[in-house]
């Protein structure tokens, strides 16, 4: 996937255009459908017992269960009309975004990287070279670096 | 004696996540005096929010700690946008994360410490905010 920073405007509102291939395509919408994977007690809002009194702690944990559900309803209208997003271009294929829409797209795949890497055990990057694999970690791994593909794509409209 | 209660209560209007609600904030104080008789002190909420805005407490840190997961250019943005911070400004707390493992990034009223924890965390960092001590 690759940012197209001239692409043509039409919109009134500015559009992030990516260049991005079938397989991209197929393997973006099948890592979105791994989220979430962070779990809401995941979140810790101090790490001074005193500060994070219980209240404010389920508030932070509700905050973000309340946020996942809404990144879930907007991947569920994704899911069901990909169209809106990807468009057929002359010889390729793109995805195009609002700036609303790449901020969206950044929280879900951290999510699901972050939730692999819980996954694996938190491990040091240097760890996870050595981590002996399995058929459940491979994934969490591939996954993992297949999200930060993205994110990089996608930052790339920001820079 | 007498005793002066004073009940300020204010609702934070600090916009949240997903329309959560905003917290009720109760601050209690007693005050008491040598005079016999009972004094009733006018008391008013525009005088309490006045107290508030010339003193707020501004005594939470918010802090970035590191972890090795979460991919630098990723971390920076994120700084940019919850802080609306330069990216020169941004990549200096990001390193500073990265190099000594925490970067203190602002300092803030419970209500606006908590505000950018709640963001930061719904970008998957991992902030918490701390009391200055």
């Amino acid at each position: 996937m690759k940012f197209l920073p001239n692409s043509k405007q039409t919109a009134a509102e500015p559009l992030l255009v990516f260049q991005i291939s079938p397989r991209e395509e197929a393997l973006l919408l099948a890592t979105l459908r791994l989220f979430p994977m962070l779990e809401n007690a995941y979140h810790r809002v101090s790490k001074d017992p005193k500060t994070a009194a219980p209240a404010v702690q389920r508030l932070l944990e509700d905050s973000m269960s309340q946020l996942r559900a809404a990144h879930s309803r907007k991947l569920d209208e994704l899911f069901r009309a990909p169209q809106r997003y990807f468009k057929d271009a002359p010889g390729e294929r793109r995805l195009v975004l609002t700036a609303p829409q790449l901020e969206w797209l950044l929280q879900v795949l951290n999510d699901i990287r972050v939730g692999s890497w819980v996954r694996l055990g938190c491990p040091e990057l240097e760890q996870a070279r050595s981590v002996e694999l399995t058929r459940l970690n491979a994934r969490a791994l591939h996954v993992m670096a297949i999200c930060g593909e993205f994110q990089m794509a996608l930052l790339d409209a920001v820079k | 004696m007498s005793l002066k209660v004073v009940l300020p209560s204010h609702l934070s209007a600090e916009a949240r996540f997903s329309g959560l609600a905003p917290i009720a904030q109760s601050r209690y104080s007693l005050a008491m005096s040598q005079s016999a008789a009972p004094v009733t002190v006018p008391h008013t909420d525009q005088e309490q929010q006045t107290r508030s805005k010339d003193q707020p407490d501004r005594g939470y840190l918010v802090i970035a700690w590191n972890d090795p997961v979460n991919l630098m250019d990723y971390v920076t943005h994120v700084f940019q946008v919850v802080f609306r911070w330069p990216k020169a400004r941004a990549e200096r707390h990001m390193l500073q994360v990265h190099q000594t493992g925490k970067s203190l990034l602002v300092r803030e009223t419970f209500e606006k410490a908590e505000h950018y924890v709640h963001q930061l965390q719904a970008y998957g960092l991992q902030a918490t905010m701390e009391r200055d001590q």
